[in-house]
């Protein structure tokens, strides 16, 4: 094949922030995000794919400004204008809203999949990245926060990532908050500036200028401080920093749902942080994030959404959240020493157009060992050369009237075995197979062979 | 400090930036009790303290806020310029007493006393283009940004640029270049910055850094209520 010429300085490239996955990696990709699912699953999920694509009115009328601005638009043939998914939330909560209002609540889906905002390409976010996520919609009790979370936890309990944590924020308090001090939209901004940088100097400056009640004065001062694992005392705290209702109900929402997480037996592994405002728009309970050593952002966020289904139908209440995959690839624990390649099959066969081999082969697979065949004639012994090469622990070169097998012994070296028996090869298969999915239960879907 | 039920208190990674700012970083550390780098730094470029409680990594002052982001360091010493210029996404707890200087727009002392913008499309050369361009926009100026390493002053000398934004300590460069301050845009100093993840995942120990640098900042300490944790 004659390489072509490149016709503009794109052809051949690929866009700014997406990226191709293959060969093994793509394997882990595809391996984690069917782990997740199987996860959700238990817990009761069912699975929703919602398109690609939506009126661009219905993603930019819910999220906030960061969110509209980071939309991929583009035009429908009659002139409308469409976006990419920015996330799954809005579009189950439209699903939900539009059409399945009457079906019996709670309603439970879960997800996976890619989505895209037009942000510059930063630590662990490209302009199209994959999430899986669920959404619990339908129920307002503190059981429905506690079970997303204890889920997250569950999940990344699941995945071997032991040292997590799941630090949980409340909206409300902050709004509550922002309600008894009356500010005007541009102290509002630096006190909410001087949360979020968590900045002892910003809160300074935006105490001096103030004239609060010191009642007031010591909800604001205090603020940061209600962060970290002691849960008990920061809700004691918070608790008597209250202004209002608002902030009052925040404090007992967590209260009640961190009861519940202790029953999941997974408090352990969470952190309060009332400072925690960060907000793609339609949250208005909860917010958490999920951390983990070694990477230095969030692996999994979600949160409380009473709002947004409202938006769409008639108001239910609802909770989710969506887990970063390559966030979480990150986190995992890598096979140190593996060079990248495809994934090396099970076994390699010369089948010299036997049947017989074709039976066996079927055989094999029916095992779920992984079998590719080797095209062209071998001379003998270059089968298990080729297969070497290819990091393939096992060869079967079929001949008219004997099977050679070459495995790797324990030892790492090779031998080769003759074998014209059918019953004796299937035992050996079915030994295989016994290894394999011992050693890593059903690596095509389990995440523990991560 | 509360105990908290986390694990055992993982060492703590700080960048640092290299040059004046280090050493004074580390002056505070010193004051604050915080155990230093041990032996003689060499050609390492991760030096840990005798206890291995602390460890340091010397980072070119522009990364500092890279490093802290991505968490390969869970805190950072850098300036305010340097940390909004990035617009990394990191806390910033503490500002330290040291690195003040202030981030000002300056022009040719002969340039006509009008409002900025009077002018059309001035040219501004800077090392901080982020936060030029940020400031111009808020005023509706359609600056050209021209972004350099370094001898911004040089700009308006040789025709590159009509004004420089550049960080001013005593204005005595400016003034040796024939430039005159026109406006603050930012008074920087040294602030501690720490990890979004890592301050959750490493609460206490982070707090207990920030804790006692916050008392050697102070000379008296205030029995602080925010000291919790």
């Amino acid at each position: 094949m004659t390489h072509l010429p490149a016709l503009n300085s794109t052809a051949g490239q690929i866009p700014r922030g997406v990226a191709d996955y293959f060969w093994e990696e793509a394997f882990r990709r595809r391996a984690l995000e069917q782990t997740l699912l199987r996860h959700f699953r238990r817990w009761g999920y069912s699975d929703v794919l919602p398109p690609t694509f939506e009126y661009a009115d219905t993603i930019a009328a819910r999220g906030n400004r960061a969110l509209q601005s980071e939309m991929c638009r583009f035009l429908d043939r009659d002139g409308s204008m469409l976006a990419l998914r920015v996330d799954m939330t809005i579009a189950v909560a439209r699903l939900v809203g539009t059409r399945l209002h009457d079906w019996a609540m709670p309603q439970r889906f879960c997800y996976a999949g890619s989505v895209f905002r037009d942000v510059e390409p930063r630590a662990g976010q490209q302009r199209e990245f994959r999430q899986a996520g669920v959404e619990l919609i339908g129920s307002a009790a503190p059981e429905a926060d506690a079970e997303v979370l204890a889920l997250t936890a569950s999940a990344l309990r699941d995945l071997h990532l032991a040292d997590f944590r799941i630090v949980v924020g409340q909206m409300q308090y902050f709004d509550g908050l922002l309600q008894a001090l009356q500010l005007g939209p541009e102290r509002r901004a630096l006190l909410q500036q001087a949360i979020d940088r968590n900045s002892e100097a910003e809160l300074a400056s935006f105490m001096q200028g103030a004239t609060f009640t010191r009642r007031q004065q010591r909800a604001v001062q205090e603020l940061p401080a209600l962060s970290g694992p002691d849960i008990p005392h920061i809700l004691a705290r918070a608790e008597r920093l209250c202004l209002n209702t608002t902030m009052h109900a925040a404090v007992l929402n967590l209260r009640a749902i961190c009861a519940v997480l202790a029953a999941y037996g997974v408090l352990d592994h969470v952190s309060l942080d009332l400072t925690e405002i960060h907000n793609l728009g339609y949250y208005t309970g909860i917010t958490f994030e999920a951390l983990a050593p070694g990477v230095g952002y969030r692996l999994a966020s979600g949160g409380r959404y009473d709002n947004l289904v409202g938006s769409f139908g008639p108001p239910q209440p609802a909770v989710g959240v969506a887990f970063g995959l390559e966030r979480l690839l990150l986190a995992l624990p890598q096979r140190a020493t593996h060079t990248p390649g495809p994934l090396a099959p099970d076994i390699l066969v010369a089948t010299h157009n036997d049947p017989r081999c074709f039976a066996l082969i079927e055989y094999a697979r029916g095992l779920g060992l992984h079998v590719a065949v080797a095209f062209g004639p071998h001379s003998d012994g270059a089968l298990w050369t080729v297969a070497q090469r290819q990091g393939i622990a096992c060869a079967l070169e079929w001949h008219d009237e004997e099977a050679w097998l070459y495995e790797k012994s324990a030892t790492s070296q090779p031998f080769a075995r003759t074998v014209n028996d059918p019953a004796a090869l299937r035992q050996r298969l079915l030994t295989l197979a016994h290894t394999k999915h011992g050693d890593m239960p059903d690596a095509g879907q389990q995440g523990g062979s991560l | 400090m509360s105990a908290a039920p986390l694990a055992p208190p993982a060492s703590l990674l700080i960048a640092l930036p290299k040059g004046r700012m280090a050493d004074q970083a580390l002056e505070l550390m010193a004051a604050a009790g915080l155990p230093l780098p041990a032996g003689d730094p060499g050609r390492r470029l991760i030096l840990s303290s005798a206890n291995g409680a602390l460890r340091y990594v010397l980072a070119k002052p522009a990364d500092v806020p890279t490093y802290v982001e991505y968490g390969a360091a869970d805190l950072g010493v850098c300036g305010l310029d340097t940390l909004r210029e990035s617009r990394r996404q990191v806390y910033e707890p503490l500002l330290l007493p040291f690195g003040l200087c202030r981030l000002s727009l300056a022009a040719p002392a002969d340039r006509p006393d009008t409002p900025l913008r009077y002018a059309s499309q001035p040219r501004v050369a800077t090392k901080y283009p982020n936060l030029t361009a940020e400031f111009f926009r808020a005023r509706g100026v359609n600056a050209e940004i021209i972004a350099l390493n370094g001898s911004v002053e040089l700009g308006p000398l040789v025709g590159l640029a009509d004004l420089i934004v550049d960080l001013v300590e005593t204005g005595s460069t400016l003034v040796a270049n024939g430039l005159v301050e026109v406006r603050v845009i930012l008074q920087s100093q040294a602030v501690l910055i720490v990890n979004r993840a890592a301050y959750h995942l490493k609460a206490a120990a982070i707090q207990e850094v920030i804790h006692q640098l916050r008392g050697a900042c102070t000379p008296h300490p205030e029995p602080s209520t925010s000291k919790h944790l």
